[in-house]
């Protein structure tokens, strides 16, 4: 079971840790809206905040392997965007395109760690009760429903995930790479990891209801301390003056 | 003086299989009662009956005189279950949270869930495990904190569904201990194993079960001895000495 690597709470005492859930939120969608607004100052100080305040067990090689998949993505991204293809298909491209292309790489980078600083430093239970909180003053939805709908998502991909590699661990155990056919490999990967989801929803589903689940539950007690007007201040602050400043 | 009753139980799956036949049982409060019975005999199928998690087509699960389809979550606050396989049952980000689960969903006020889940962890001996998280656990502490869940809850019934699977001879230790506990302070349990050894000279009553159907029930040391023909290994000492003893020396 080890090496198995998905973004997920790391029980921590930082000050990211202490921060209330719905401060964080705040933070994330406020900071990472105006990413699509602001220039590279607004970036760079970014990048140093997440710096300052992620937890230092995650650098560099967890947060590496946790985003590999995205990393990719990120570097297909920049290649497809920074380089175009003349008449002959050869590849050209110059110092403008190239940086254009880097800093869209990298405001998609830092809208996708302020989401993973989140969910480091706070636990399902407390996204959760932070959503409700913000759900609330919504008409006509019933914020506990969403709330459980969006924490169970967020529970249920890293377990997806994991049978991902269990099960083409599994596969390989039983020398399925000898199929010549990619495609065979596939099918059988695929079909596999549908069952298995569900099973384990079930599974999930089972204990849940054993343990009485509903949506009405005892809530975390949120409160806002001083700590948290200062984090908000701070980010809007941030945000302000890099988008007067350019 | 009967606590928990199932009356001619019958359920057949999607795929018709039928895993349980016409299956009755009485547990009375404080009650021990060992399980037994080969692969797919219907034993996990019978505990999720018993408080609700399935449904039977026909008979009924009477708990404290009412019949459990009347209220199934006030049931499962009173009858506690601990899965086959604690990988499925874990559902908190951490040890705490895991723990907490259950009393947050009575609905308990912050300072009662804390109390209850202090409680718990200290009972099974994992203090200090506040901030752990569940899935990097080993298979017996993993077990332990699925015990502390339910423990939390404060049950009058616990099934346990192979509470002694891959567990080495220190969790098993313990896992037996906590059942000890558990039933010298007048918990009713229901274990169900194919491994006798550990658990029997504990227990008030020995069910066997075969092909859905309740195949014997009755004293541990009466149907020990012919216990073989359903296809469970007797324990060691019955074998050798004819008498059940107890495995925590
Ligand atoms: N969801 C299901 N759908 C169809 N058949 C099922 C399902 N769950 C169990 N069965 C069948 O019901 C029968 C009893 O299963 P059950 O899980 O109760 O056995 P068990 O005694 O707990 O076995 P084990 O000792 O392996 O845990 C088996 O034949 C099994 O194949
Ligand atoms: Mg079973």
């Amino acid at each position: 079971m080890a090496g198995v690597s998905v973004v997920g709470y790391i029980p921590g005492t930082s000050i990211l840790h202490r921060l209330d859930p719905r401060t964080k939120q705040f933070l994330v969608m406020f900071l990472g809206i105006v990413c699509f607004l602001a220039n590279q100052w607004y970036f760079t100080i970014v990048t140093i905040c997440i710096l300052i305040f992620s937890p230092k067990s995650v650098w560099p090689f967890r947060l590496i392997g946790e985003l590999k998949f995205f990393l990719l993505f990120l570097c297909v991204l920049f290649l497809v965007r920074g380089f175009g293809l003349d008449a002959h298909y050869i590849p050209y491209t110059d110092a403008e395109r190239l940086q254009q292309a880097f800093l869209f790489c990298w405001q998609l980078l830092l809208v996708v760690l302020l989401g993973v600083m989140l969910v480091y430093t706070t636990s399902t239970k407390d996204i959760r009760a932070g959503l409700v909180w913000w759900l609330k003053p919504i008409p006509f939805i019933n914020e506990q429903v969403l709330a459980t709908m969006i924490g169970l998502l967020i529970r249920l991909i890293p377990l997806i995930l994991f049978q991902a590699l269990e099960i083409s661990d599994g596969m390989k155990a039983r020398n399925i790479e000898n199929r010549r056919y990619p495609f065979y490999r596939f099918v059988r990967f695929t079909i596999q990891l549908f069952r298995r989801a569900f099973v384990t929803g079930d599974d999930l589903v089972d204990a849940m209801q054993a343990r009485c689940y509903t949506e009405k539950r005892t809530m975390p007690l949120l409160t806002f301390a001083a700590l948290d007007v200062l984090a908000a201040l701070l980010g809007i602050g941030i945000a302000l003056i890099s988008l007067v400043g350019s | 003086m009967r606590y928990l009753q199932a009356d001619n139980l019958c359920h057949r799956f999607a795929d018709g299989s039928v895993a349980l036949d016409q299956v009755s049982i009485t547990v009375a409060a404080g009650e021990l009662i060992v399980i037994a019975g080969a692969n797919g005999s219907g034993k996990t199928t019978l505990l999720k009956h018993l408080n609700g998690l399935l449904l039977p087509q026909s008979g009924q699960v009477i708990l404290d005189d009412v019949p459990i389809v009347d209220d199934l979550r006030e049931t499962r606050s009173k009858v506690g279950m601990v899965f086959q396989d604690p990988d499925s049952q874990i559902i908190g980000d951490t040890v705490y949270d895991d723990i907490a689960f259950g009393p947050e969903n009575l609905r308990l006020s912050s300072q009662e869930v804390k109390r209850r889940v202090t409680k718990a962890m200290a009972e099974v001996g994992l203090t200090g495990f506040e901030n752990k998280i569940p899935q990097n656990l080993s298979g017996g502490e993993k077990r332990l904190v699925a015990i502390a869940g339910v423990l939390a809850m404060d049950p009058a019934v616990l099934l346990m569904d192979e509470p002694f699977s891959n567990l080495d001879y220190g969790s098993a230790r313990s896992v037996l201990t906590q059942i000890r506990r558990l039933h010298a302070n007048g918990h009713a349990i229901i274990i169900t194993t194919h491994d006798l050894e550990k658990v029997l000279g504990y227990a008030d009553r020995l069910v066997v079960m075969r092909g859905g159907k309740i195949a014997a029930d009755g004293q541990p040391s009466e149907i020990v001895t012919t216990i073989e023909s359903y296809g469970v290994r007797p324990p060691c000492s019955v074998l050798m000495n004819g008498v059940i003893e107890p495995w925590l020396g």
